[in-house]
């Protein structure tokens, strides 16, 4: 069903509530009479339109997104075009491959490794609560869990209402029946009223993105029986071995991509790097890469420029480029890199201890002297961590991407790659979609006979 | 080339001198632009010499401390510089108390320290404030000066407990310059309300005694306006004073609430409870001068003045360019009264620019999560558990 506001639907009873949830739950029937290789040539032919520039529902994300999400136009595009992307058949077919590498178990029973026939259900309700200002974010997720033949009430982030309705409308316009199997409803946090409660009572799963203060609540109003998954908030780096700063050219390339690593989405997004290490004894000292990195955000200025930034973030910026700046005033060796606004901000910091920027594409840039010493720095941080671009040959990237594991990385990657993790990436450390179903194991009546040795 | 200057335990002794006089006279008189400007600079360029840290600051910039001509271009530190350094003067003797920062982010951040050589500059500055804005009918004589005609009852820790609060040695020096000797402080060393002990202070300060000046902050207050209802009519003539109520709430609804609330509790009008704004990084505060002035405007018109020896300017958060008149901004504070660490301080703290005074906003967190990206205060919340 298309609710597409952010309206009155929140100012449920109790008992309208328990029927929108009822009316949900009954297309679950309708859901799981389709195939998934139907599910997803429909799913993406929606998914698909928002990657047509002239398409009415692109066209009307390009229009509701900037000012909701306080992004600018030009950002609104890049991060359209990187979300659709991955909503189109061709990536959602990949998707499901990851985790369910037959298929059918999300049709019916299918052979299973021993002999065993498996399934794999999603249940008949869930409810996924998204967070903040990442668009996209929402959509995916109830795309997920129509995947997996689960209907999903969505209640999206305040910023990432537009892109999650229209999605839901254009699934409505193609296939009116499945549209049903889902709802979009926006309420500010603490006035979900009897929607909000309903939901969490009686979801199959509950599915949350959000900072600790959200996921501690939710889960305590989730009945102990419920699945509960929560995305919550992470953070993500980088690192440059000094065999890729070799050449002046690769160096100065390697700091494009991190920079617009970081821009992308205006460093809001869980995958954006907040601290990059760069390794000792290149050509390119560390102190020169943060120079160049600081003159590639200053050309995204132009190219990819940032929304308008809160006061209390602008506040913040200052306070660290203050201290910074009387760390370099004292001899620390660190230096700031600004722009004329609050728009970007590149600390070169000689402690290589990370810490998390305040955003607004803020970035610490810090030397250290073996990418092999990061697994340390990283380990105090080891429950938030998230994507780590690696720029280092491919040999090193094994060795040190392994110990990065071992410190809490779930994501290896490059620069370029980073701000866009694949369709099927195992999201902060799972499969996406395994997450969201239930097995059933349909056993043979007799343990099959031992083979002999 | 500098002006020559004498050695710095000379020049301090001068400035010190001079601020302690200015101090006596009080809050009520405002001072001119050229006053201001005069000692402002002189200490300025004391500090450019002598602190260290800011000496630093200044030769990065490439400042000439002598071609400064007013207080507006004298650079200031961002409080967080209280995290990171010791921001206290060369001193040969070592400080007389060390205030810190409440740890606010789940105690993994470091606190900051504002370490204070000389507590007489506290003391005379704090005392002239309050006295101005809290007891304006009693006439401020000199930094001994004292008046014990009040009661005073503060829900904060025993300032000899916790000499590490700036606030609780605030109101050590007001009681002991004001109170007549059956007040005293009602939060242990870990700001738990001693609630019968509180009590038993009110019912015995209740009636027709002396005035009560009841301090606490905003959080305190709450907490024991939640405790029960336990309403006790304080004598006629007493008044609060509330602190710190602004960080991270809204404004518009719990200061409301909270001064209705009070004034019913303690029997005293809504005009007679004053907020104050303080920092450990300033050895200055302000207050809302309904009191002084006689006039309420309501709790949410309120403004804040300091004493003649603050002067803040409100900054665009971009740029730091001074906002225009009735527009937001950061709050950069220059107080005289910090002659032993740096007098200009830029605060994280929103605020109006008034035409005469500020109206202070708080810390205005964004109001949803930005994204699902971890930012600062968040991680140091989470790990903290």
């Amino acid at each position: 069903m298309t609710t597409p506001s952010n309206g009155p639907r929140a100012h449920h009873t109790r008992e309208s509530a328990e029927s929108f949830l009822a009316e949900l739950r009954a297309s679950a029937a309708d859901l799981s009479s389709r195939s998934i290789r139907d599910l997803v040539r429909v799913l993406g032919s929606v998914g698909t339109r928002f990657l047509d520039p002239d398409d009415p529902l692109r066209k009307a994300a390009e229009e509701r997104i900037p000012e909701e999400a306080g992004l600018t136009p030009q950002m609104t595009r890049a991060v359209i075009e990187g979300m659709a992307r991955d909503w189109t058949p061709t990536r959602l077919t990949k998707l499901v491959e990851a985790d369910f590498p037959d298929p059918g178990v999300l049709d019916g029973f299918r052979p299973g490794p021993n002999g065993d026939l498996l399934r794999a259900v999603g249940g008949s309700l869930a409810f996924h609560v998204g967070a903040g200002s990442v668009p996209g974010v929402g959509a995916t997720s109830l795309l997920r869990s129509l995947l997996v033949k689960c209907p999903v009430l969505l209640k999206p982030g305040r910023a990432d209402i537009a892109l999650a309705t229209l999605w839901v409308r254009g699934l409505a316009e193609r296939d009116p029946d499945l549209a049903r199997a889902c709802a979009v409803e926006y309420w500010p946090g603490h006035a979900g009223g009897h929607l909000e409660a309903a939901a969490l009572r009686s979801a199959d799963r509950v599915v949350v993105y959000g900072g600790s203060d959200t996921v501690r609540e939710l889960r305590s109003r989730v009945p102990p029986t419920t699945p509960f998954l929560a995305y919550h908030h992470r953070w993500s780096m980088g690192a440059i071995g000094r065999e890729r700063l070799a050449a002046s050219t690769e160096a100065r390339r390697i700091a494009a991509a991190a920079a617009t690593a970081v821009a992308t989405f205006d460093q809001r997004g869980c995958v954006s790097p907040q601290v990059i290490w760069v390794e000792e004894g290149g050509r390119t000292t560390a102190g020169e890469w943060a120079r160049a990195l600081a003159e590639e955000l200053e050309a995204l200025e132009t190219s990819l420029p940032p929304g308008p930034v809160d006061a209390a973030t602008a506040a913040t910026v200052q306070q660290l480029r203050g201290t910074a700046e009387l760390r370099a005033a004292t001899g620390t060796g660190d230096r700031v890199f600004a722009g004329s606004g609050v728009g970007w901000t590149v600390l070169y910091e000689t402690d290589p201890r990370p810490a998390p920027s305040c955003l607004s594409r803020t970035v610490r840039v810090k030397p250290i002297e073996r990418l092999e010493h990061l697994s340390e720095l990283l380990e105090p941080h080891a429950a938030t961590l998230q994507s780590f671009a690696l720029e280092a040959s491919d040999e090193r990237r094994r060795t040190v991407g392994e110990a990065l594991g071992r410190a809490g990385v779930t994501r290896i990657t490059s620069f370029r790659r980073q701000p866009w993790p694949p369709a099927w990436w195992r999201h902060d450390g799972s499969g996406p979609l395994q997450a969201l179903v239930r097995w059933i194991s349909l056993e043979e009546p007799e343990e099959p006979r031992r083979e002999n040795p | 080339m500098r002006e020559p200057t004498g050695t710095d335990e000379s020049t301090r002794r001068d400035l010190r001198r001079e601020l302690l006089a200015a101090m006596s006279e009080g809050v009520q008189v405002p001072w001119s632009e050229e006053r201001f400007d005069d000692l402002a600079l002189r200490i300025f360029r004391y500090q450019a010499e002598f602190n260290p840290v800011y000496r630093a600051l200044v030769e990065a910039r490439g400042m000439d401390p002598a071609g400064v001509s007013g207080w507006r271009q004298i650079p200031p530190i961002p409080t967080r510089a209280f995290k990171e350094f010791s921001v206290a003067g060369s001193s040969p003797e070592p400080p007389q108390a060390r205030f810190r920062t409440s740890g606010t982010t789940g105690g993994r951040e470091r606190r900051g320290e504002h370490p204070i050589r000389d507590l007489s500059l506290y003391r005379a500055s704090l005392l002239a404030s309050a006295t101005g804005f809290l007891r304006p009918e009693a006439e401020l004589r000199g930094p001994d000066w004292a008046d014990r005609s009040l009661r005073v009852l503060a829900l904060l820790p025993d300032p000899q407990e916790r000499t590490d609060s700036s606030l609780a040695h605030m109101a050590g020096v007001l009681a002991e310059a004001w109170d007549d000797g059956k007040g005293g402080f009602f939060l242990d060393t870990e700001w738990r309300i001693d609630h019968l002990g509180f009590q038993r202070a009110l019912d015995q300060s209740a009636g027709l005694g002396a005035p009560v000046l009841l301090l606490g902050t905003a959080f305190a207050f709450v907490r024991w306006l939640d405790g029960g209802p336990t309403r006790t009519p304080l004598p006629p003539g007493s008044r609060i004073m509330e602190t710190g109520g602004f960080k991270g709430r809204s404004r518009e609804v719990t200061r409301v609430h909270l001064y209705a609330a009070l004034s019913d509790s303690f029997a005293v009008p809504v005009e007679r409870i004053v907020n104050e704004y303080g920092m450990t990084e300033l050895l200055s505060q302000f207050y809302e001068p309904v009191i002084s002035e006689g006039v309420d405007p309501g709790p949410q018109a309120r403004r804040h003045v300091g004493p003649p020896w603050i002067r803040t300017r409100v900054l665009d958060p971009e740029t730091l360019e001074p906002v225009q008149p009735g527009r937001t901004g950061l709050l950069s504070h220059l107080d005289l009264a910090n002659l032993d660490s740096v007098s200009g301080v830029l605060t994280e703290d929103l605020g109006i620019q008034l035409p005469d005074g500020f109206r202070v906003l708080g810390r205005v967190a964004g109001a949803e999560p930005r994204g699902c990206s971890l930012a600062m205060e968040e991680l140091l919340s989470s790990t903290g558990r």
